[in-house]
């Protein structure tokens, strides 16, 4: 089977996703496809799943034009597409699962369970992999997940399967039996894309490459002629804009420190300080843990092994109102999960964590409320009609900037900022950055967290980059480069060129 | 011609908007409606105001008294189904504190306060401080559970509701308390020719509940939690104490509802008294216009709500409906309430 992809076009309203892209997959082939966050990889591969319409171009299948309108359109000229949220049902079994919606019947009606088992043992025997087709899901390990979720994808007798990053979630060993089964298939004919940002696997199990840039295709060769540097600056790109936005600023006694901290499945010996007046960043690719560290330091979970130092004195946070309370700012990732309370206006969006604060007797006192937010609207220049409007009125820069300045109010010794220009358009952005840097300015501890590396390289003094849970290399000044960022976070090292295995022991 | 189109035009936008964008809007309306329709069916006649007018504010606050409970309970339950619970464990925690309350005053050879030798009015002070008191309790055992226990709210006030109930039944067994006469006044003093008590404990609280959700740190709270936990839970409030007090409260309101109703009837059947109450509070707060996903709602509403359930049982009534079909009405303005919801949440 062959799959040919042409100029493929795609914009979602202003902003042009994909720029006239070719991609090729035939059968019996590993093929990677590059790029970093907003390169428009998935936007591509949603067009070959049935999920998004391209505006233009065309999709050929074995030289016939088809039309991709819906996931099952995909699924039927045998092309599957396997998420990184594994689409499983954890309380159902193996076999239910690869036979959901296609269950086997007898001709009574009932189930035929004896042939679903059957004929799964005949799919499990061609990837050669052990399962037991009547074990649950829930109990199964990471990777023998993703092989029943490709086993579904086979017995609806895919020829082509994308893989949006398989072993984002998995230990070394696992990979190594996904590796084992993406070589078996190979070789029966099965197309594979494998989408990743960890170079080392790319090199290890890929034939050919594409990497996107901006919506266009940067790159396209063999493996076999390019180095994992080769890709990295490839996806980067190599004219980019690195000024750093830092600037001389007196750097003040230590603020915030982690000694030895450890959180089972999430980050392990982690050591950090962090002074007063410094901007630090903790970067890293997805799942990488640092989110899960400095939510533990918030407050979000007691259970992890480890101390956290605030101005030298032992803390442990039982829940985000004493981490407050002991002087912690932590605006979250994803704003409107975690930070919008979209019933409520935009003043009390801002105002909600110093509420306890403004109490005037029994009552909250509107007016210094509302004096105090005034305040902050000035200061982070947001722009907003009436500060009784509903929240989501707002664009979302300025709907972060109103979350930026509810921390802001709370006056804490050391803020944490995870992904704080998510969902932001260029010219917030840059209002956010130097909000940052003025916070530093006045003495406060920042720490930006940030899967954007050129976000670290812009606003941070120096960045730790973290891989698999634990900080892989710290930089700054003239090493804060983007190739290096990537190199580390990919489970490289500095120094040497990328041609040790992915593991890192 | 021309003038009058375009006026009914400009017209039916203006009011579409309301109807749709303003809950308050459209359950004053009908409330309206509603006792507009009451003030024909009791008869109406421009030439015999004076005379209508006494049947129809006699009628109207009988109406009102006889729903207070379940209104003071409804204010209660707004706060529940705001911050994304229910609670449906009321009726019974209601059969509990009256129990508790009439065990107190009985005037009979067992009346616990009166074998003490504490009669008259500080019994009656005892009794209705002690009252509220096992509302809080009982609603502090709600709370911890689902709070701290992590329990569904329905679940566990499914729970409180079987386990309050039946123990209140099993002390009580063949034990009828007499209720003081001198208590009785609580609920049945007439100001002018109406028993107007009860409606004002209700409205009294009603405006305490309304400061408390817009203008205190605990009601924003309340609304932050039940429109979005975790934003909630990373803004550093107390989820589960918030949480907890809500059901506090709730209790609270309870035993008021308790010591209204008991001074109001002089006794109570342990077996049914209050059963169903929680099913018509949330009615009524629904139909109010709270949300049931939680985040949205006003003390206002539910108010509206209950009046608007409380004057159509009435109209039924007048209107000669067969008493079982009536229920039915009350099951369909619910759907009708929450259908209203949902189109302006498509909007």
């Amino acid at each position: 089977m062959n799959l040919l992809m042409e100029d493929m076009v795609k914009s979602f309203g202003a902003n042009n996703v994909l720029k006239g892209v070719t991609f090729e997959l035939k059968g019996g082939e590993i093929v990677a496809l590059l790029g970093e966050n907003g390169a428009g990889k998935s936007t591509l591969m949603n067009i070959l799943g049935g999920v998004v319409l391209a505006d233009k171009g065309t999709v050929k299948v074995d030289d016939e034009v088809r039309d991709f309108l819906k996931p099952l359109d995909s699924l039927s000229a045998g092309i599957a597409f396997i998420h990184q949220e594994l689409n499983l049902v954890e309380d159902l079994k193996v076999y239910e699962n690869i036979f959901i919606n296609t269950e086997l019947k007898r001709k009574s009606g009932f189930l035929d369970i004896p042939l679903m088992c059957e004929k799964c043992e005949e799919i499990f025997k061609r990837m050669d992999v052990k399962i037991d087709p009547k074990a649950m899901v829930r109990d199964l390990d990471a990777s023998y997940k993703q092989m029943v979720e490709i086993a579904r994808a086979l017995m609806m007798e895919a020829e082509m399967i994308i893989m949006d990053e398989p072993t984002s979630s998995l230990t070394e060993v696992e990979i190594e039996q996904v590796f084992y089964m993406m070589k078996t298939l190979k070789d029966q004919g099965v197309g594979m894309v494998f989408i990743s940002h960890k170079l080392k696997e790319v090199v290890e199990i890929c034939d050919r490459y594409y990497v996107l840039r901006d919506g266009a295709m940067v790159s396209t060769g063999d493996i076999k002629d390019v180095t994992t540097n080769d890709l990295a600056k490839f996806m980067v790109g190599h004219e980019v804009r690195t000024e750093n936005l830092q600037r001389e600023r007196p750097i003040g006694e230590e603020i915030l420190r982690g000694e030895n901290m450890s959180l089972k499945r999430c980050y392990k010996d982690i050591n950090f300080s962090i002074r007063a007046g410094e901007i630090v960043g903790f970067t890293g690719l997805l799942g990488d843990g640092r989110s899960e560290l400095f939510r533990s330091i918030f407050g979000g979970t007691t259970d992890y092994r480890g101390q956290v130092y605030l101005e030298g004195k032992k803390i442990k946070a039982k829940n985000p109102e004493e981490a407050l309370k002991l002087g912690i700012g932590y605006l979250p990732r994803d704003r409107k999960e975690n930070s919008i309370v979209k019933d409520m206006n935009i003043l009390e969006n801002g105002t909600i964590v110093i509420l306890p604060k403004l109490k005037k007797g029994l009552l909250i006192d509107r007016a210094t409320q509302r004096e105090k937010f005034k305040g902050q609207v000035k200061k982070l220049s947001i722009k907003l009609e009436k500060d009784t409007n509903m929240i989501g009125s707002l664009s979302g820069g300025n709907q972060q900037k109103v979350v930026l300045a509810k921390w802001l109010l709370s006056d804490p010794k050391v803020l944490i900022l995870d992904n704080p220009t998510q969902g932001v358009d260029v010219g917030a952005k840059e209002d956010i950055y130097d909000i940052i840097l003025e916070l530093a300015d006045i003495g406060m501890a920042v720490v930006v967290l940030s899967s954007e590396a050129l976000e670290v390289i812009r606003v941070c003094d120096r960045t730790h980059v973290m891989y698999h849970g634990e900080i892989r290399g710290e930089i700054k000044g003239k090493q804060m480069t983007e190739e290096n960022i990537m190199r580390l976070a990919t489970g490289g090292e500095l120094s040497e060129s990328g041609e040790k295995s992915h593991g890192i022991n | 011609m021309e003038l009058t189109k375009s006026f009914l035009m400009k017209f039916g936008t203006w009011f579409k908007d309301r109807w749709v964008n303003n809950l308050l809007f459209s359950t004053t309306l009908i409330l309206v409606v509603m006792l507009i329709l009451q003030a024909q069916a009791l008869g109406f006649d421009f030439n015999s105001f004076g005379e209508w007018f006494a049947t129809w504010s006699r009628n109207l606050t009988n109406v009102l008294r006889n729903n207070s409970g379940v209104g003071i309970i409804s204010l209660g339950m707004t706060f529940v189904i705001i911050s994304g619970g229910i609670d449906l464990a009321v009726g019974s925690t209601l059969v509990a504190v009256g129990a508790f309350i009439m065990v107190l005053m009985d005037t009979g050879p067992h009346g616990i306060l009166g074998n003490a030798g504490i009669t008259g009015f500080p019994a009656y002070m005892i009794a209705v401080v002690l009252g509220m008191g096992v509302g809080l309790v009982l609603g502090e055992f709600t709370g911890v559970l689902i709070a701290k226990g992590k329990i569904p709210p329905f679940v566990a006030t499914l729970g409180t509701m079987k386990l309050f109930r039946s123990v209140t039944q099993h002390f009580m067994q063949g034990y009828n308390p007499a209720v003081p006469k001198a208590f009785l006044p609580l609920a049945s003093l007439k100001i002018g020719s109406l028993m107007l008590m009860p409606i004002i404990y209700w409205l009294i609280i009603a405006v305490c509940m309304y400061i408390v959700s817009t203008k205190t740190v605990f009601g924003r709270h309340i609304y932050a939690i039940g429109s979005n936990e975790r934003t909630a839970r990373l803004s550093g409030i107390n989820v589960s104490r918030v949480k907890r007090r809500v059901y506090v409260l709730m209790g609270f309101l309870v035993s008021i509802a308790a010591i209204v109703q008991v001074a109001r009837i002089g006794s109570m059947d342990y077996a049914n008294a209050g059963s169903g109450y929680e099913l018509d509070a949330i009615a009524a707060v629904i139909v109010g216009g709270t949300s049931f996903a939680g985040g949205k709602g006003s003390m206002v509403g539910t108010v509206l709500g209950v009046m608007i359930i409380a004057v159509m049982n009435n109209l039924l009534n007048l209107w000669g409906v067969p008493p079982f079909l009536r229920e039915a009405f009350k099951g369909a303005i619910v759907i009708a309430a929450v259908l209203m919801q949902r189109k302006e949440k498509e909007l």
